[in-house]
């Protein structure tokens, strides 16, 4: 038995060695592979999080008419502050015409023409509405769909859920163009896998040959090559759970490093995620080294 | 011990490479298959050790149906059974002793058992003290030997050896058989392809000559003709 186990481990080496370039070609792209599967994973992560979860800097405006009275303004004001669950009352503010014209010269700086539209007396003003931070974005948008249909002189509400949409529609996107690359990537790992270990056994196809006349079984002669594709596998997965970790690392303290109110702040993935996914990342360096050696090494016992 | 009953095999449509053949070869028997190039002796070894299964026939070896042996049994039936090559076929990256103890490793016998049988092999087929040398740095009479030293090390019930002293020089080639015949005086029952008619000649052993697939002679203490 231990005799079978240095054999096997004294054989895998030794190819591993003799095929060094082929063996780091297939581990890098078992890496690069992982490691952008890992990003995926974490990106998701991140946009589910913005998705799911409110924290600071979005506002949902409410643009009224330049001529709703201050009766109709106060109506308004006490229908947004009624859902103090949905609403942060305190950060609720209301900008009137003056403001309003301040902000739209702040906002369209670059667009004199459309400023040139606007007057104090024709420009809407605006309620500000901060959401409070664990509010589901379909509640928000009831809340808010019911501001326009319900309250008088309401010209518009910009709520986020018009965001809520761009963001969800760029997670379909970016995850539909990371996961097929991905799943290219890992391919190839597999077939460059499959190649090293089909190189390795041509390279001593003398030595099975003998091997299988002396009557060494098949599953004896397999076992080496199947575990020199694992620890490419593996191997691979290891470098790529290290840079998923330290990217990770390094975009979380990039994030703490914006002002609080920059938007990114659910971007950042904490908690147990991170090891989750190197978890399955190893699993799967190994499960793609293990598939890839394993057929090469039967297609080519037949020696 | 071996036994061939109407074996049939052939390479493709045209070339048959072997027809109708049978014959019995007793425990111990020496056995030279002779005939030209292309008339099936070499055929013949490899249906004994399952590298080819036949067409037509059964091939028994050591008591078994080999035909119907499952793939997996394969490796234990090769235990018994020594192959010598024209070609010697020794691993040019392994010492002489590894190369004969690559045989006993890779059927998983243990450490002290490998450090008992190889010396002993390679004394027997005369290399003792060349353990260390490389297959590069033996004459190819000396690498025959290695590769017999291989064929025998597990004791097997039969030697397969196809051309053993083709690539070697009359004299060497007399030291060869002379080797083989006192591994076959310990019961081994050797079977050797062979174009060499004058080691045929002073042999003289039991001859089964093949013609183009087809057996023509089966002699006792037979010549090559």
């Amino acid at each position: 038995m231990f005799s079978r186990l240095s054999y096997t481990f004294r054989e895998m080496w030794a190819s591993l060695r003799r095929n060094f370039t082929l063996t780091a070609a297939a581990i890098i792209t078992a890496a690069v592979s992982l490691f952008i599967l890992g990003l995926t994973l974490l990106v998701l992560r991140g946009f589910d999080n913005q998705l799911s979860q409110w924290s600071g800097g979005v506002e949902i405006i409410v643009y009224v008419e330049n001529d709703a009275t201050p009766e109709q303004l106060q109506v308004i004001r006490d229908a947004i502050a009624s859902t103090p669950d949905v609403i942060d009352v305190d950060r609720l503010e209301y900008l009137d015409a003056e403001q309003s014209m301040e902000e739209a010269r702040r906002l369209f700086a670059g667009d004199p023409e459309t400023l040139g539209l606007l007057s104090v007396e024709n420009i809407p003003t605006q309620f500000k509405v901060v959401p409070q931070a664990d509010v589901s974005s379909e509640l928000l948008q009831t809340i808010t769909s019911q501001y326009k249909e319900d309250l008088p002189k309401v010209l518009r509400v910009a709520s986020p859920s018009k965001q809520i949409e761009v963001l969800d529609t760029l997670r379909g996107v970016v995850s539909f163009v990371l996961y097929l690359i991905t799943l290219i990537l890992l391919f190839s790992a597999v077939l460059l896998i499959w190649n090293t270990i089909r190189t390795a056994m041509f390279a001593r196809r003398r030595e099975i040959e003998v091997m299988k006349l002396v009557g060494a079984t098949n599953w004896f002669i397999r076992v080496p090559f199947m575990l020199e594709g694992l620890i490419q596998g593996l191997v691979g997965a290891l470098f790529a759970s290290g840079g998923v970790l330290t990217a990770n690392w390094y975009w979380t303290r990039t994030v703490q490093s914006f002002p609080p109110d920059s938007g990114f702040g659910a971007f950042v993935v904490t908690g147990n995620y991170p090891q989750w996914v190197v978890f399955w990342l190893v699993v799967l360096g190994m499960v793609v080294g293990a598939i890839g050696s394993g057929t090469a090494a039967s297609k080519f016992l037949d020696v | 011990m071996i036994r061939l009953e109407n074996v049939t095999k052939s390479y493709s449509t045209e070339v048959t490479a072997l027809q109708d053949a049978s014959f019995d070869v007793a425990k111990a028997e020496f056995v030279f298959l002779v005939g030209p190039s292309g008339s099936g002796k070499s055929t013949l070894l490899r249906l004994m050790n399952r590298q080819e299964k036949p067409e037509k026939g059964e091939v028994w070896v050591a008591g078994r149906n080999i035909n119907d042996m499952p793939d997996a049994k394969v490796p234990h039936l090769r235990r018994n059974i020594g192959n010598i090559f024209q070609d010697y076929k020794l691993l040019p990256n392994k010492t002489v002793f590894e190369n004969v103890a690559f045989a006993l490793e890779v059927i998983g016998r243990p450490k002290h058992v490998i450090r008992q049988q190889v010396p002993a092999v390679l004394d027997l087929v005369g290399l003792a003290g060349k353990q260390e040398r490389f297959p590069h740095q033996l004459s190819g009479g000396e690498q025959q030997r290695v590769s017999i030293a291989r064929a025998f090390v597990n004791r097997p019930l039969i030697l397969l050896a196809d051309e053993p002293t083709g690539n070697l020089d009359p004299t060497t080639g007399e030291g060869i058989m002379r080797l083989l015949d006192r591994i076959n005086k310990t019961g081994t029952t050797v079977v050797m392809a062979t174009h060499d008619q004058r080691i045929v000649n002073m042999m003289r052993k039991r001859v089964i000559q093949l013609d183009r697939g087809i057996i023509v002679r089966d002699q006792a203490r037979g010549v090559y003709e």
